[in-house]
């Protein structure tokens, strides 16, 4: 079951090996049939304790399905899932009370305000004893910067500011772990940076972060692990440098001279190209180092040089529009 | 909103579960702050005077027309009912049994588990965490509570109505004994009782019937139906095999309560009966919240 999670070429072995770092969240073989159809089938998730891991798919490729699993709320067709080193969801029970969710968008109740809302929610938290409920629900409020808003009846709040609520429910009490599906949904710029900031903070504190998105920027900007899922199946993961090194690797050097730079690149039998950015050089079968000297010696000017990564754009596009194989309905 | 964040001031305890009675007051809290549970109450609590008002004004016996209840027991208590403070309360919560009472415990079921699911905000109880036989139980309670206020409240303007209008000289039951201020007041405190908890059998079909759809209009189009079909069904009397089996079929016999002695047997029997609907519909709540996706 733990063996292939790496597809399309991107070669990311570390997934079945046993991995040094505890893990927060694990699952194996997961499965979910809605009637006849998948919605999940075999999914190998692994969520290191204190990474942030973004889970990055297409509309209706399983991550929420999955988040539900992780979380017990929908019972699994077939496989396993551990959150927090408790086995789900038989004993969720245990996970659950160190663990913030915030889970297909925010749900409260229309007529009662922000706070009041916050209270009834934070009314159940295992974690926080009666006389902390007020203090904890201002505080979560003041985090995501709803403070003003608070006592206004959640009818009339707009998308942002019920997705922000969504976000304090998930923050009421510290965490071990916070799950976040979508959360950027119906933000605007500044509030997405907020989110980022958000996150950044948890993951200082060691939380661990599961973040689902369908925005690649957005991953990319806030995660240390990636998850590509595609039609129900995760068709890559690992720590998200490696994902976007994966490609081969190149430097990118900018010149006003790029003719010149590949002659005498082409000198010392190192492949290379012009591309608008400046040459793009191949690193396979050499150093950076290398290649500047080179370029030094042959007295052509060097701007700057850096690693030209794929880019996780690029690699989410192959990972999930090119046509597979072993991927079913 | 960053400055705050990194160290939160919260401190964590090691508790399993928020106690029940935290849950059950943020489910009264927020069952009472509804302003549909507001609306519903306010109405309970206008029908007895409407009644009184009513029936002093025409001041004739027998009801023109047939009122809401339709089966009867209600309307023929309502027409003694008339000059006399003891029968309208019994009365009046007699004629809402038979459709309105039922109605307002429906909508509390259909709150209570559809109406959240529908909302979202189911998932951030199961969340927290809420075990799901816990929620069963807080949801349970609530239904219970609001439909002892429902009825406490018509009963309450009832006595009150029926003092104003009459005064205490009026306590006449209808066996033509006349009762003590207390001797009244108990009865009127039993009838309120047994149809708290025959509405407490709705409620838990209600929630039954909740846990299985995330449409609290289907909750509350099962009640209602199954309400009207019960009562056809009672009023046949080739089918009267089935009878011991609705739930409705002892509702016309809350009248006893006003007679002198009272006759235990129907009302016994009627609250055994709605027991056994309790028992019965709270064990498929559960059956299905315990595998519900949330």
């Amino acid at each position: 079951m733990s063996t292939s999670t790496s597809v399309t070429g991107v070669d990311v072995a570390e997934a079945a090996s046993a991995p040094p770092v505890p893990l927060a969240a694990r699952t194996r073989g997961l499965r979910k049939l809605y009637g006849r159809t998948v919605a999940v089938d075999h999914v190998d998730l692994d969520v290191p304790e204190g990474a942030v891991l973004g889970m990055l798919g297409p509309n209706g490729s399983g991550k929420t399905t999955t988040i539900r699993m992780l979380l017990g709320l929908v019972r699994p067709t077939a496989g396993a899932v551990s959150l927090l080193g408790h086995p789900v969801p038989e004993h969720a029970g245990h996970a659950l009370p160190d663990v913030g969710a915030l889970v297909e968008g925010p749900g409260f109740h229309p007529f009662l305000s922000g706070r009041e809302n916050l209270l009834r929610m934070a009314a159940a938290e295992p974690r926080l004893a009666t006389s902390d409920i007020a203090s904890a629900v201002g505080g979560a409020l003041e985090r995501v910067g709803l403070s003003d808003a608070a006592n206004r009846r959640y009818r009339g709040y707009s998308l942002g500011m019920k997705q922000r609520l969504g976000l304090a429910g998930a923050l009421l009490v510290p965490r071990r772990m916070v799950v976040l599906d979508e959360p950027t949904n119906g933000l605007d710029p500044a509030g997405t940076r907020e989110v980022r900031a958000i996150i950044a903070e948890l993951h200082a504190a060691g939380v661990t972060v599961l973040v689902s998105s369908h925005l690649l920027a957005e991953v990319e900007a806030t995660c240390t692990h990636v998850a590509v899922l595609q039609a129900g199946s995760v068709v890559a993961q690992g720590e998200l440098a490696e994902l976007l090194e994966s490609g081969s690797p190149a430097l990118l050097v900018s010149t006003p001279d790029g003719t010149a730079a590949m002659e005498a690149l082409r000198g010392k039998r190192i492949p290379s190209r012009l591309t608008p950015e400046g040459v793009r050089v191949d690193l396979t079968a050499t150093t950076p180092p290398e290649v500047i000297a080179a370029l030094v010696h042959a007295g052509v000017e060097v701007h700057e040089a850096r690693r030209d990564r794929t880019g996780l754009e690029d690699l989410f596009a192959r990972l999930t529009q090119e046509p597979q194989g072993e991927v079913r309905s | 909103m960053t400055e705050v964040a990194t160290a939160p001031a919260v401190p964590v305890t090691g508790r399993a579960h928020a106690s029940l009675a935290r849950l059950v007051r943020a489910e009264l809290r927020w069952i009472f702050r509804r302003p549909r549970t507001l609306v519903v109450l306010g109405l309970l609590a206008v029908i007895p005077v409407i009644v009184g008002i009513a029936l002093t004004l025409v001041d004739s016996p027998g009801p023109p027309g047939g009122g809401p209840g339709g089966d009867g027991g209600g309307e023929s208590l309502l027409a003694t009912a008339g000059g006399n403070a003891l029968v309208l309360p019994v009365g009046t919560l007699a004629m809402a049994l038979g459709l309105l009472l039922p109605l307002s415990a429906a909508m509390s079921g259909a709150d209570a588990l559809a109406g959240e699911t529908a909302h979202g905000t189911l998932r951030g109880w199961l969340l927290a965490p809420v075990g799901r036989g816990r929620l069963l139980l807080v949801k349970s309670i609530g239904v219970a509570v609001f439909t002892v206020t429902a009825t406490v409240v018509m009963a309450l303007t009832g006595v009150l109505t029926g003092l104003v209008i009459n005064g205490t000289g009026s306590l006449f039951t209808l066996s033509g004994t006349t009762l003590s201020f207390p001797a009244a007041m108990l009865k009127v405190a039993i009838a309120a009782g047994w149809v708290a908890l025959q509405l407490w059998a709705v409620g838990a079909v209600a929630l039954a019937i909740s846990a299985w759809t995330e449409h609290p209009m289907v909750v509350l189009a099962s009640v209602l139906g199954g309400v009207i079909v019960f009562s056809v069904l009672g009023l046949l009397d080739a089918l009267d095999w089935l009878h011991p089996f609705l739930l409705n079929h002892s509702w016309t016999d809350l009248g006893d309560v006003l007679r002198d002695p009272m006759p235990g047997g129907p009302l016994a029997e009627g609250a055994l009966r709605a027991g056994c609907y309790i028992a019965i519909a709270l064990s498929l709540a559960y059956a299905r919240l315990s595998t519900k996706d949330g």
